[in-house]
């Protein structure tokens, strides 16, 4: 088995008082792609903050990129240990260039400016975001071009663990099968890639070494692509009934705003 | 300081604004243009400026500009040169009675307040800049105006006419002498005449121990258009009433601005925009950013008069907080005496953006440097697109500096 890229053990974290991660444990090896499942609310988008150091959450437990606790680092800092987010909702930045956050990313990096703007000008042509180098991050980009530019991003900063939160959200097929190709062809034995979503539609284009199942701020069942496929038939009622889970009562937390602008109903 | 050579209309301009400054007094905090800001100062506290002294060498601003075709220069408010070039520049004293001299100190009324009167009753004379009719410049008119007595106030009086159907660019810097602490009540009066295309871009880059009170009065004739840019980066009070007068059918006026007080800087803009003529529109949009202990007040009046009807007016006022001890007051205001229009007003104050600084920062930029992207990327909105391209460079170098000073105070 080969070195475990990201170590994630006993995880908790809460957010005013309120658990949302309670105990998660999970390793993702170099050279796989991990997938996460889990019903809205379950603390999946959590997971990702809180390995990335986004403030305002109170954590315990221990997180290691590579076997280097990344707890006590700053939130650059763990991107600076090979830890790259993609976020669910990429930020706007009016007035900011792509191409200058970029550069100036892979230059904080480690990357020489001379390096950094060839691997700009390579994957911008790769990720077809050419276009967008002059524009200001994420402004008035469609759902799938912010994916894109995510990917780009990505691609350019040459990150180790990468974590793409619902990173299929939003998107039409064409596009899903695009980010999917983008996930391709970042794969690598020097990367672990931990895929977050809610629903299995990604899964068909990216084969999943490994699935989790995440619910209640838990993961309670962990398997081979198989139980993607189980999901996309019985949906999570079917692996609680099999796990024997009671389904969680209405409204155990606030949902966040950005929960009722999602594309696709709420899978509970 | 009055000459004897003076020609009977300008002395006749200048009894008016002695009448003026005599029934005039300071402002008090609660006068309607004055709200929000405390003057700790007195006119009487600076002696008049004796004629010129030295001036300064040329800073930033003006290396960017280059070898200028046409130049004005004042120090402590006398004009001290001129390179006419593209268009003609007149000491008023030399203009006779006509148009020009019926258009001098026309547009900046002594009544509006004590330095406004101060400047007519007392100012030596100053310069007309004239843009002939239809004729295009190439480079921009740059006003230099630059003042270095310590202890003194000077009285620059500067007006631009942009004849029918010209288009040019005027840049009017304002600096003064390192570490000296003065007063400088100037005016700045333009007229876009007939279909006239006229920009003029103000750059307040004064040393931090000078004041500044100064009046810009604009006035747009049948469809002309006027763009208006603002820096504002120096002086311990730095304050312009900018007024904006759309007379002529078809008129417009698009005004942009950065500015960036730290330490115990105030920086006080009142905006007076009156729509006059039918279908005229203005826009006005000011983004600035205050750290330490600084101050910034922006109070914005936008006036539709009866018979300026098929007018659109919006004005625009965003405000960076980044220290717990800087303060905003931003206040848009509209009158409106029609009924056929299209306006809006926004204003907003408030930190650097979390989820910004968070996004930046799981890129692998250290805080220090993200806060300097997002507070580039703020002032890109206005630079990016600036009214005299050539000030952009600078006046981001201007606000990355002081930005920088600011973090390393809050930080120590």
């Amino acid at each position: 088995m080969s070195r475990t890229a990201l170590r994630v053990r006993d995880l908790h974290a809460s957010i005013s008082g309120l658990d949302i991660l309670k105990g998660v444990d999970l390793d993702v090896p170099f050279g796989e792609i991990h997938a996460i499942m889990g019903p809205n609310g379950s603390g999946k988008s959590t997971l990702c903050h809180v390995l990335a150091g986004k403030p305002a959450y109170e954590v315990s437990g221990a997180m290691a990129v590579d076997g280097a606790s990344i707890v006590d680092l700053d939130v650059h800092e763990r991107a600076q240990a090979g830890l790259f987010q993609a976020l669910q909702y990429p930020v706007e930045i009016p007035g900011l260039d792509l191409a200058v956050l970029v550069e100036e990313a892979a230059v904080a990096l480690g990357a020489g400016p001379e390096e950094a703007r060839e691997r700009i000008a390579t994957q911008a042509r790769r990720h077809r975001v050419e276009r967008f180098l002059a524009r200001s991050v994420n402004d008035d980009l469609s759902g799938g071009e912010k994916k894109r530019s995510e990917m780009f991003q990505l691609a350019v900063l040459e990150p180790r663990v990468i974590v793409l939160d619902e990173i299929d959200s939003g998107l039409d097929i064409d596009s899903v099968r695009e980010v999917a190709g983008a996930v391709d062809e970042v794969r690598s034995d020097e990367v672990a890639i931990l895929i977050i979503t809610h629903y299995s539609r990604i899964l068909n284009y990216v084969r999943p070494d490994r699935v989790h199942i995440m619910m209640d701020g838990q993961i309670v069942d962990s398997g081979g692509p198989e139980l993607a496929d189980e999901l996309e038939d019985g949906g999570y009622r079917a692996v609680r009934s099999r796990l024997g889970i009671a389904a969680p009562r209405a409204s155990s937390r606030t949902p966040k705003a950005s929960e009722f602008f999602t594309d696709t109903p709420f899978d509970v | 300081m009055t000459t004897a050579a003076e020609p009977a209309w300008l002395a006749g301009l200048r009894d008016r604004g002695r009448q003026a400054l005599a029934s005039a007094a300071m402002p008090l905090p609660y006068d309607e243009d004055w709200k929000y800001v405390d003057i700790d100062f007195d006119l009487d506290d600076f002696r008049p400026a004796e004629g010129p002294s030295g001036g300064l060498d040329r800073d930033v601003y003006l290396e960017e500009l280059g070898e200028a075709s046409s130049r004005l220069t004042m120090v402590d408010g006398t004009v001290v040169d001129i390179e006419a070039g593209e268009v003609e520049i007149h000491r008023s004293a030399d203009i006779p009675d006509g148009r020009l001299a019926g258009l001098y100190g026309s547009m900046a009324s002594p009544q509006v307040d004590v330095f406004a009167a101060a400047n007519h009753a007392l100012a030596p004379p100053g310069a007309v800049v004239a843009i002939p009719a239809g004729r295009t410049l190439t480079a921009p008119v740059v006003v230099d105006i630059q003042a270095v007595a310590a202890g003194a106030v000077s009285f620059p009086h500067v007006t631009v006419v942009a004849g029918p159907d010209s288009e040019a660019s005027v840049v009017v810097l304002y600096r003064s002498a390192p570490g000296a602490e003065l007063l400088i009540s100037p005016i700045v009066e333009a007229l876009a005449d007939r279909g006239a295309r006229l920009s003029v871009s103000v750059v307040q880059n004064l040393s931090g121990a000078a004041r500044i009170v100064a009046h810009h009065e604009y006035v747009a004739e049948r469809d002309s258009t006027l763009r208006i840019g603002e820096v504002g980066l120096g002086g311990l009070y730095a304050r312009q009433r900018l007024g904006i007068s759309l007379d002529g059918r078809g008129s417009s006026a698009q005004v942009s601005g950065i500015y960036f007080g730290d330490g115990s800087q105030v920086l006080d803009y009142r905006t007076h925009v009156t729509h006059r003529g039918p279908r005229t529109t203005s826009d006005i949009f000011l983004k600035g950013a205050v750290a330490d202990d600084a101050q910034a007040v922006w109070t914005g009046l936008v006036r539709i008069e009866k018979g300026a009807e098929g007018t659109s007016a919006f004005e625009t006022n965003r405000n960076l907080v980044l220290s717990d001890g800087a303060m905003v007051n931003s206040v848009p205001n509209l009158e409106i005496l029609t009924d056929d229009l299209q306006c809006g007003h926004g204003s907003s104050s408030g930190p650097l953006d979390e989820q910004q600084l968070y996004y930046l920062m799981s890129r692998g930029l250290p805080r220090s440097p993200a806060e300097h992207l997002l507070v580039r990327a703020f002032f890109n909105e206005i630079l990016s697109g600036f009214a005299a391209p050539e000030l952009a460079a600078p006046s981001r170098r201007a606000v990355a500096t002081k930005f920088a000073g600011a973090q390393q105070r809050a930080a120590s």
